[in-house]
């Protein structure tokens, strides 16, 4: 019972419709956030399964055979189901980059007594407030003096950057969160400083860490501004392969509608699955 | 909202005048046995080292590059050209009437949708607070914009949502009747309807922490204005907006920032057009530098966006610091 909705005496009889129309607008607003949120995103699931007949029709039809059609033309364009090849491997690769770089740090930051510990901290969540678009500038002239322009390799170092200091903040968090009791009795038992937090407060902060990965991945899955400059032809990114139905020519809606389900699928289907998790992930900064 | 809470928030944002939250700024060392402070020392280094090593290559060493490009004429069509420019880079900014066009833009794009977000946020959190039927369904449903790529998002819009007679929202609009437009063709409405797009993707950010901040809200004030007769606008007025304020300002400062640097979502529906109506700062750098292909005067453009944010992030602090201990 939220403080705002103090429980009133009431006669039983009169519960039932009383009740009724004080909820009216409370479920009103639910399905309003609901529908303001959600009917976008499945009015693009719906297209991407409508045959090109159904798609321009007026008004829009809400009843139609689903067809996979697009998801074929789409999937049979090379550069699409090339670049959620990329997208997926790049991603993955920064995602487990990021995570042996941070979780080290993290715990450093959050346990260990270094100097220049606090000034270090800022200065990694400074290196967040980069406009990427400024950076574009240095990284596009490093890379192309390092012949790495258009290179898996190229592409995965400047991820790290987009991942990184988010992942070593929020894994600081998490570490905080393990109790301090734990570690210390794996000490006195007689565990070494390393062991103690691979075998005791490592397992705690599991949790977190999944959360981390997750974060990071998407984070480089949904990457566009580097990717649209720093790669070509050669190591094309999902983000940007998308681009590519929707010429001056021709728009495609069904093709293109497929690619933006297969860009948003993985990432809406983790969302779904540890929701009550990412919300912490996500809003960190605002709450603790 | 605790103190701790606030300076992770800061800290998040790289606020001055942030603290690391007390529980790593008081770190107690776990007890030591047969262990020298350099064994410490060296053990955080070691763990926080390659972390540090990669920052300091992929991130400051650009950021000291970018500033340094600013001097410089670096034209990439005119390769001959290139030499050393001083100031004229940041000269030439200051006549640059699509410079101040630009930052016009941005401050319009910015200040409204985040308005926008806070005044809608706010509204779903008070109406939807407390236990419900559904409130799983809502959070999947909040959650969604939040995680997509801001730059699908911006092409859905263009295509699925906003195409005359095609698009469903230009649909709702006929059948409201509002009318059919050419929403991001035309110049008069389409900063509107990126200020749409991006409140609609971000809306859900403020909405999720003034939910958690209303849940936690203390009950002995309510119950005193319920004893006291107060109404239900007046419990609103006096009792919930100021325990809410230091939630509110948290978001205002977090979504300013994040505006600011907005470009995904803009580059995909309109491209900054048409013509230069919905050209935020950061667009007409990215053309400047990447289709006119003039790095020195790109640079000087986004080293003046990062200005512009950090000038806001202090003005933020000294804002924070003047919710928290009320005169």
């Amino acid at each position: 019972m939220s403080p705002l909705r103090l429980p009133r005496a009431q006669s039983a009889r009169s519960l039932g419709l009383r009740r009724l129309a004080r909820h009216l607008p409370r479920y009103a607003a639910l399905l309003a956030a609901i529908g303001i949120w959600a009917v976008p995103v499945l009015w693009v699931l719906a297209t991407s399964l409508k045959a090109r007949t159904d798609i321009f029709t007026i008004p829009p039809r809400l009843w139609f055979a689903p067809t996979l059609e697009h998801y074929r033309t789409a999937l049979g364009t090379v550069d699409v189901s090339r670049s959620i090849v990329n997208s997926a491997l790049v991603g993955t690769l920064t995602m487990a980059l990021t995570l042996l770089v941070s979780v080290p740090a993290g715990y450093a930051y959050a346990r260990v007594r270094f100097p220049y510990r606090e000034p270090l901290f800022f200065y990694t969540l400074f290196t967040q407030m980069a406009p990427p678009v400024g950076f574009l500038i240095p990284f596009f002239l490093a890379l192309s003096r390092l012949r790495l322009l258009d290179t898996h390799v190229g592409i995965l170092l400047i991820y790290l950057t987009v991942t990184l200091p988010f992942a070593v903040w929020l894994v600081t968090t998490y570490f905080l969160d393990v109790p301090r009791e734990l570690e210390e009795a794996a000490l006195v038992d007689g565990c070494s400083r390393l062991t103690a937090f691979l075998r005791v407060v490592l397992p705690q902060a599991y949790g977190g860490i999944a959360v981390t990965a997750i974060l990071s991945f998407i984070n480089a899955w949904n990457e566009f501004v580097y990717a649209s400059v720093l790669t070509g032809a050669r190591v094309r990114m999902a983000p940007v392969a998308i681009f590519g139905f929707l010429t001056t020519e021709e728009t495609l809606w069904g093709p293109f509608a497929a690619t933006a389900v297969m860009i948003m699928g993985p990432v809406i289907v983790v969302a779904f699955v540890m929701q009550r998790h990412i919300v912490r992930g996500l809003t960190l900064g605002a709450l603790r | 909202m605790t103190r701790r809470t606030q300076q992770a928030a800061d800290a998040r944002n790289g606020l001055p005048g942030a603290l690391i939250p007390p529980a790593v700024g008081a770190a107690r060392a776990v007890p030591r046995r047969r262990r020298t402070f350099d064994d410490e020392a060296r053990f955080g280094l070691l763990l926080t080292g390659p972390s540090l090593l990669v920052l300091a290559v992929v991130s400051t060493l650009p950021l000291v590059f970018l500033v340094a490009v600013t001097f410089f004429r670096i034209e990439l069509t005119r390769p001959w050209a290139t030499g050393f420019a001083g100031l004229t880079n940041y000269t030439a900014m200051l006549t640059d009437p699509r410079f101040w066009h630009s930052l016009r833009v941005t401050a319009v794009y910015t200040v409204t949708s985040v308005a926008l977000q806070v005044v809608l946020g706010l509204a779903f959190a008070l109406a939807l607070a407390g236990e419900m039927r559904g409130r799983n369904v809502l959070r999947t449903a909040v959650l969604l914009p939040m995680v997509l790529a801001p730059v699908v998002v911006g092409l859905v819009w263009r295509t699925l949502l906003l195409t005359p007679r095609y698009g469903l929202l230009d649909y709702l609009a006929t059948v409201l009747g509002i009318g059919s437009h050419s929403w991001l063709g035309d110049p008069t409405l389409a900063l509107g309807a990126v200020i749409v797009l991006h409140t609609w993707q971000w809306t859900p950010f403020a909405f999720l922490v003034f939910t958690a901040s209303l849940a936690a809200l203390p009950v002995e004030p309510f119950e005193a204005a319920l004893l006291d007769r107060a109404t239900a606008w007046q419990r609103f007025r006096y009792i919930t907006l100021p325990l809410m304020r230091p939630a509110i300002v948290t978001v205002v400062i977090i979504r300013t920032i994040v505006a600011l640097r907005a470009f995904d979502a803009i580059y995909a529906a309109t491209g900054g057009g048409p013509g230069t109506a919905t050209e935020i700062l950061n667009l007409y750098a990215y053309r400047v530098a990447f289709n006119a292909l003039n790095l020195g005067y790109g640079a000087t453009l986004t080293v003046t966006l990062l200005l512009v944010t950090a000038a806001m992030t202090v003005l933020f602090g000294r804002l924070r610091a003047a919710v928290e201990s009320p005169a």
